[in-house]
């Protein structure tokens, strides 16, 4: 599902902040990778959603190599991969509704079809009575929700979550990962960054472990070991 | 189709639920064509009063008595080839002395003299206006050849030399003046809407970001702000076409005064509407859509 062959990431001037990673992610997998601040999580995170370009190395997304994806195609690209962010990014003026379809409306999906799938995956994330609402209306945890609705909204087969329980407390955080859980179930790869312990331990899924750049550790039911 | 009309919903709703930045930026957009229009009619105003001045300027040439209607034709003839000339007003002997004998006619003690010369002392005149008060000189030379010099007795002109020169370079000062300003304001407006379009953008460049993520592309993210742009600068011209035409009905009763009442700025600008304000909704709707084009650049980059 993901590959990364060689794949190091320099900024100018600078020690590298991802060295020589090859990693391989299957279809379905749970895959939690963590790390201390500056290991170069939030780095791979912006390499796998096309944000950032590998200074050397090869990236394979689906059967799409994306390393050196033009512009003009990574729209296309980011309509095939959830992401959720600690920071939410929910877009502030418009309606907990509105937010979630507006990634289908990029799709250029018909509205009869908008009406019928938005509501059915806000009633999966437990927001079936908030749709009017901004998200200024609402918790943190109900805003991640919304997040959630909005990466699956258009059936990812890929979803990847930067630190998504970041900003909530411990029921919300179990909540999410729950949530995240049954998504897995439905076949949906997904990839958790994190450096919450507990939340990996509790998984008993493959984690990968950064270091300075580099993966020092990846086993397929780890634990939280740094 | 359907990416149109979610882009033109996308614009409305910016529009409404951002309603304090929209109305500053429509605020904005009508003070800068305020402003613009008001040089704008300072230069209509200034320029009818320097036409005003031109028109009042003439040259008369006084003909010898014994000049022959051929020698007149011919004149007249070789004046009016002159491109510079825009009217030519010819007096026969007849004519002049008419006026005369009517300005004079309180005076009998020089309608006696006149009598006393005997027949008509006076030779034919011809009075010609020019495009500007510089071309004088060009026919003023034309005339001072050995053919014509005999013909003429006396001319208008060398008292007004002075004037003339006056006249002219006031309204070149006027002229230059004029076109500072309007230079100056044009930068202006163009640093104040650039700059008031790239604080609206820049407000939202979060959810421009936002949007690049859940995967929209950049017709899509752009969209909407062109569109808003042009609603912006139709909103504006409106104002400020309703704000104008109430303050040039006040303004042209002081304007009239000053300029005689056959001229009217209101009649003026109903006149010209379609220039005077589609040229100034095409000013800022080029300059709202490339000062947002310009903003989200950086943005979209990503």
């Amino acid at each position: 599902m993901i590959t990364l062959q060689g794949v190091s990431k320099y900024y100018q001037s600078s020690a590298p902040v991802l060295k020589d990673i090859n990693l391989n992610i299957k279809p379905g997998e749970f895959v939690s990778i963590v790390g201390q601040s500056g290991a170069g999580k939030t780095t791979l995170v912006r390499l796998l959603i096309a944000e950032e370009k590998p200074t050397t190395g090869k990236i394979e997304l689906g059967n799409w190599d994306i390393t050196n994806i033009s512009p003009g195609v990574i729209p296309y690209l980011r309509r095939q991969i959830g992401v959720i962010f600690q920071d939410f990014k929910l877009l502030p003026r418009k309606t907990v509704f509105e937010n979630v379809s507006f990634a289908l409306e990029v799709s250029d999906v018909p509205g009869a079809r908008i009406r019928q799938i938005v509501p059915q995956v806000l009633n999966l994330v437990g927001l079936g009575d908030k749709f009017d609402r901004y998200p200024g209306q609402l918790s943190g945890g109900e805003q991640q929700r919304v997040v959630i609705a909005r990466s699956l909204v258009h059936r990812p087969k890929v979803l990847i979550a930067d630190e998504p329980t970041g900003n909530l407390d411990s029921i919300n955080t179990e909540e999410i990962i729950e949530i995240l859980k049954k998504i897995n179930e439905f076949g949906t790869t997904i990839v958790l960054v994190t450096h919450n312990r507990e939340v990996v331990n509790k998984l008993r899924r493959r984690v990968i472990t950064l270091a300075d750049g580099s993966i020092i550790n990846d086993e397929s039911e780890g634990k939280y070991t740094l | 189709m359907r990416s149109l009309y979610r882009i033109a919903n996308f614009a409305f709703q910016d529009i409404v639920r951002n309603l304090g930045l929209s109305f500053m930026t429509i605020l904005i957009l009508v003070l800068m064509l305020l402003s613009v229009n008001t040089l704008w009619s300072l230069d209509i105003v200034t320029g009818k009063a320097v036409q005003m001045v031109r028109d009042q300027v003439t040259i008369s040439f006084y003909l010898s008595a014994d000049v022959t209607d051929q020698n007149t034709t011919e004149l007249k003839s070789f004046i009016s080839t002159f491109p510079e000339v825009v009217a030519l007003n010819y007096l026969s002997r007849e004519e002049v002395l008419k006026t005369f004998k009517d300005n004079h006619k309180y005076s009998p003690e020089i309608l006696q003299a006149l009598d006393e010369l005997g027949g008509n002392p006076f030779g034919p005149t011809i009075t010609v206006r020019t495009r500007e008060p510089g071309d004088y000189r060009k026919i003023l030379e034309a005339l001072s050849v050995p053919e014509y010099e005999p013909l003429i007795e006396s001319k208008s002109f060398s008292g007004n030399e002075s004037a003339l020169d006056r006249i002219q370079l006031i309204t070149n000062r006027i002229e230059g003046i004029g076109f500072g300003l309007s230079l100056l304001f044009a930068i202006i407006a163009f640093l104040i809407i650039f700059n008031t379009i790239r604080v609206s953008i820049h407000s939202q460049r979060i959810e421009i970001s936002i949007k690049r993520l859940v995967g929209a592309n950049n017709w899509f993210i752009r969209g909407p702000y062109w569109l808003e742009a042009g609603i912006f600068t139709l909103l504006s011209i409106v104002i400020t076409m309703v704000i104008v035409f109430v303050s040039l009905s006040w303004l042209d009763r002081y304007i009239g005064i000053v300029l005689g009442n056959q001229f009217s700025l209101t009649d003026y600008y109903r006149s010209h509407m379609l220039y005077l304000f589609g040229s100034q909704a095409l000013a800022v709707l080029l300059l709202t859509i490339t000062s947002s084009s310009f903003a989200m650049r950086r943005q979209l980059k990503v």
